[in-house]
């Protein structure tokens, strides 16, 4: 007995040694030279992005020689951000974060709020922020001050099999534009002509992703009804994830599941291989069909809207950068991000990493060298792009949306939709308040 | 009375075979898809073909060609099997030594350890990983080799399984050796450890798997990319999008393969049985 | 002489356990103590620096979170139906490969193979072949007419799935600490049972068993434990779907600590996890007791 007391006071004193180290011990990292900035990303060097982010920061080194140096840390994330935002919370713990940061976009508040990130409107000032995509400033402002800046966007649309579209009798002019979207009720004949013509769903949502991209994909369903999922200050979730708009386009979700025109567990690459004539996906979807499913002649439609008002949205968000508060670099690391997001850079990494511009500028300078698929995402994003709820409980927030989206899917068990989005709201509301207590 | 035994033979056999084939596949399917163009993998998704590569014998190898000019698979190779042999080296030194303490020698507060230990195998690595980083960080470890493999090193189920081996070996070949003079820490590594093959050769497998397959913790220890490890370009490739499935099966493929071979090595090694006498069940 | 020896053990023991003692305390003992000290803290990984002790709030959060009562359900289910299939599977597979025959090392590769190739992809594949539709198991399913499954779609049949997923996958790992435990018998007790007319179920179940209890013991009690560990098959696979019927202890403390990073919360849940598994540990060391005690 003695023993045992003896080493747990022998573990108690060492453990308290080693908080109290972490606790008080303020490790700087040592940036080699004044004007030098470590940067981190979450991506390899050897993707496509990886190679266009070393050319943008090559090109700043050199315009900015003998003043400022920029040194990127590749760190590959796996999924949505683990492994890199792992780390990033890790070097929160140990103070050890570089100067520079990339963060997604529905992290802006998380991060502002805590102090991890500091404002950039001060030094935003000749970044010419008119020029700036909305839906970049949205997504990277909390509490009225603009904390990160997105170096690309994104965007999805509904593709659609041209040849399968012909056969099932729906002819071009009869394809909806940017100016004249598909009504839900629109929409939901198109799906049915498809749905009986070949006997299968007529398009795959995703539903069965059970991640982010339900969050990213069906947030615009709601905004276009007129809905919302919280608050303008990202406060409260009860009254409005649950309100009647919600619950309507939810029932569009769920009607196209019970009428089988779309699925919750899909083939796999069913569009790519010929078998579904539609699918809601992204930009990335382009490439890959150019590569490996050529004999796929497919177009890019745009989001489906509300029938009682008409108007579209469309999901946008992507990575930001971010200057650290504890950078001693605050000059160079806020000219770095202003480089990186100026509209040369961003048209790089747009053509290098097939992913949307941030700036009008940009779309303009590149609109003629993408392709037609590629115009439309980028159209539809500069006229309707919608950035993601900047709430600090996002990630809870989310995977109670993403829950309810799946839950509504299941039509037989959850036939009540006001029930399921009553509970959710409830979730919500409650990660919310402690988040901000 | 062989002959009697024949059909028999056959038809167990034939079971086997069916057994193996329900383990074997995923293999298959994984080097097999790694041997086509991405879209045959979907188009053959729902029939056989989905275990037989391309009938152009001059694709097989192409998705191959892709990966190495995407990836540095060289480094990340080389880094992988040192970090492997090394940890399995330490873990088998390690632990072989802790469990020979608990199934050899009478040490007070032997009992409480044990039962310390025990708990320790419920903890998820996932809980301590924050708490462990902390600790690598004050040490000053961060972005070094050795901060991949000392952590997870000492590990309570190898100790374990070490002592439950050591128990095994009678106590008079110990007490003779000590008659002979030797040395207590003679005796550990020229009788106890040799005479437990099976139990070296099973720590080291599966550490070495373990390390081999670890992708978060070198990710958050290590910030230089010609430090990384396999697992770190396997992660790439299966996250950036647009994924190509025929990529992700190439880099799997060329991952498995260290891994089977340090396994068909090993389990020899595993059969031998204490002091060679095991020539199993007959 | 007496005293002298004693010393004497108590210095060697102490001398071989002090690597593997010394890695233990620093890189598990004192994380361990502090994720016992964040669980009565608000610990948020953002703000480190801003945590506060609040003694059992925590707590009280957690047992009004239906998800983590459930996951606790989840959780139970699948230690309770993996343990028997996949240590049964793995006892089977050992005694037919320790058997001599032509070809035995391609069945010892064969069984092991799902062991060593990576779970992602072992998710990855399974997740194509459970498909709903057009699935190959619902293909050679419908080919000897039974209707098509929805496996991981279904909150009923979920589970289950990953259950038989997990017990194929990690069952040639026990099969390999059977053999180990098989080849330390030695031969000539098989040859004295076989002379003194013993059939072979009898050798297995009066040789083999007996003289393979600390083996079972130390496979039955390491697989519970990282049974109650499961995650990443949930993960890659349902994402705790549908309708958190996946949702396990571990991914929950997972996914509260690292996704919403909420580390005082999710340290609670760790503890409430550990002392739940040390008890089940403990009752269970009980009831198979060793034969020889440490």
């Amino acid at each position: 007995m003695k023993k045992r007391s003896r080493m747990i006071a022998a573990v108690a004193a060492v453990l308290m040694g080693i908080m109290t180290g972490c606790g008080g011990e303020k490790k700087e990292e040592v940036s080699g030279n004044p004007g030098e900035i470590k940067v981190w990303v979450h991506f390899s060097d050897e993707t496509p992005e990886g190679k266009a982010w070393q050319e943008i920061v090559d090109n700043f080194n050199e315009e900015y020689e003998g003043t400022y140096k920029a040194v990127t840390e590749y760190i590959p994330r796996s999924g949505s951000g683990g492994g890199y935002e792992d780390k990033v919370n890790a070097a929160i713990t140990t103070n050890s974060l570089p100067d520079v940061i990339t963060l997604d976009g529905p992290n802006t508040a998380a991060y502002a709020h805590s102090g991890v990130i500091a404002p950039l409107d001060e030094y935003l000032e000749d970044a010419d922020m008119d020029d700036v995509l909305d839906s970049i400033i949205q997504q990277g402002t909390y509490d009225g001050k603009m904390y990160a800046f997105g170096f690309s966007e994104s965007n999805v649309g509904v593709y659609y099999n041209k040849a399968m579209f012909k056969e099932a009798g729906i002819e071009e002019d009869q394809l909806p534009t940017l100016e004249d979207p598909w009504t839900w009720s629109e929409f939901q004949s198109v799906c049915k002509t498809i749905t009986e013509k070949y006997q299968t769903p007529a398009i795959n949502m995703q539903l069965a992703s059970g991640d982010e991209m339900l969050t990213y994909g069906y947030t615009p369903f709601l905004w276009s009804n007129g809905g919302n999922v919280v608050n303008e200050d990202g406060t409260k979730a009860e009254g409005y994830f649950n309100d009647e708009k919600t619950v309507e386009a939810l029932q569009f979700i769920q009607d196209l599941v019970k009428n089988g025109y779309t699925t919750i567990s899909p083939i796999e690459k069913g569009f790519e291989t010929g078998k579904y004539a539609m699918l809601l996906s992204g930009s990335w979807t382009m490439a890959d069909l150019e590569e490996n499913y050529t004999d796929i002649e497919y177009g890019i439609l745009p989001y489906p809207v509300s029938d009682t008002t008409k108007e579209l949205v469309s999901p946008t968000g992507s990575w930001q950068l971010a200057m650290t508060t504890k950078t001693e670099e605050k000059d160079a690391s806020s000219e770095f991000i202003k480089y990186a997001t100026n509209t040369e850079s961003s048209k790089i990494i747009s053509l290098g990493n097939s992913v949307l511009p941030i700036r009008n500028s940009t779309i303009e300078l590149i609109k003629d060298e993408v392709s037609d698929g590629m115009r439309v995402l980028m159209e539809q994003n500069q006229m309707s792009g919608h950035a993601r709820p900047v709430v600090v409980a996002y990630p809870q927030v989310s995977r109670a949306f993403q829950q309810a989206v799946q839950d509504i899917s299941y039509f037989e068990e959850n036939p009540d939709i006001q029930k399921v989005v009553d509970a959710r709201a409830t979730e919500m509301q409650q990660a919310i308040d402690n988040s901000l207590k | 009375m062989r002959k009697k035994i024949r059909p028999l033979r056959i038809f167990e056999y034939i079971l086997l075979i069916l057994l193996a084939g329900v383990f074997i596949f995923p293999m298959l399917w994984m080097v097999v898809s790694s041997m086509k163009p991405e879209a045959d993998v979907y188009l053959n998704l729902s029939s056989l073909k989905a275990f037989l590569p391309s009938f152009n014998p001059s694709e097989w190898f192409t998705t191959y060609k892709e990966v190495i000019k995407r990836f540095s698979i060289g480094t990340y190779l080389i880094n992988s099997i040192i970090y492997g042999l090394t940890f399995s080296f330490g873990s088998i030194i390690v632990n072989a030594l802790a469990g020979f303490a608990f199934a050899k020698v009478n040490f007070v507060g032997k009992k409480i350890i044990f039962g310390i230990l025990l708990a320790l195998l419920i903890i998820p690595v996932e809980v301590v990983l924050i708490p462990q980083f902390t600790i690598v960080n004050s040490l000053g470890l961060v972005n070094k080799r050795l901060a991949v493999i000392l952590p997870a090193m000492a590990s309570a189920f190898n100790i374990y399984l070490f002592r439950n081996f050591f128990i095994a070996i009678p106590e008079e070949i110990i007490e003779s050796a000590k008659l002979d003079g030797a040395g207590i820490i003679r005796i550990f590594f020229r009788i106890m450890l040799p005479m437990s093959k099976p139990a070296v050769a099973t720590v080291g497998v599966l550490s070495f798997i373990a390390s081999w397959n670890d992708y978060l913790w070198p990710l958050m220890v290590l910030t230089d990319r010609s430090k990384f490890s396999m697992q770190v370009a396997i992660t790439t490739i299966n996250t950036t999008q647009p994924v190509y499935i025929n990529q992700v099966m190439a880099v799997l493929t060329i991952s498995t393969i260290p891994l089977i071979i340090v396994y068909i090595v090993a389990q020899k090694y595993i059969l031998q049985g204490l002091g060679g006498s095991g020539t199993g069940i007959k | 002489m007496f005293k002298n020896k004693k010393v004497k053990e108590n210095i060697i023991g102490y001398g071989f356990l002090a690597p593997a003692l010394t890695l233990l305390i620093i890189f598990l003992v004192i994380p361990v103590c502090m994720v016992i000290y964040y669980a009565f803290t608000d610990y948020y990984l953002l703000t480190p620096e801003a945590r506060q002790f609040i003694g059992l709030e925590n707590f009280k959060r957690l047992f009004a979170d239906p998800i983590f009562i459930k996951s606790i359900w989840n959780t139970v289910k699948f230690v309770v139906w993996i343990i028997p299939v996949q240590l049964g599977a793995a006892l089977g597979m050992a005694l037919i490969v320790n058997k001599q025959r032509k070809g035995n090392m391609f069945f010892k590769v064969a069984f092991f193979a799902p062991v060593v190739m990576s779970l992602v992809v072992i998710s990855i594949l399974w997740l194509y072949l459970l498909n709903p539709n057009e699935g190959l198991i619902n293909t050679l399913l419908e080919k000897v007419g039974i209707a098509s499954q929805p496996f991981l779609t279904s909150p009923k049949q979920a589970m289950y799935t990953i259950v038989f997923v997990s017990a194929w996958q990690g069952a040639g790992y026990q099969m390999l600490l059977f053999l180990g435990g098989m080849q330390n018998i030695p031969g000539d007790v098989y040859e004295a049972a076989e002379i003194d007319g013993f059939t072979k179920f009898e050798q297995f179940w009066y040789i083999t068993m007996p003289l393979l209890k600390p083996t079972v013991i130390f496979v039955l009690l390491t697989t519970l434990i990282s049974a109650f560990k499961l995650i990443v098959q949930p993960m890659v696979m349902t994402q705790g779907g549908p309708m958190n019927s996946t949702m396990t202890m571990v991914y929950y403390i997972y996914q509260t600590g690292f996704t919403d990073r909420l580390g005082g919360y999710s340290s609670s849940i760790a503890l409430i996890f550990t002392t739940m598994i040390g008890l089940i540990t403990i009752v269970q060391r009980k009831l198979v007791k060793e034969d020889k005690e440490v």
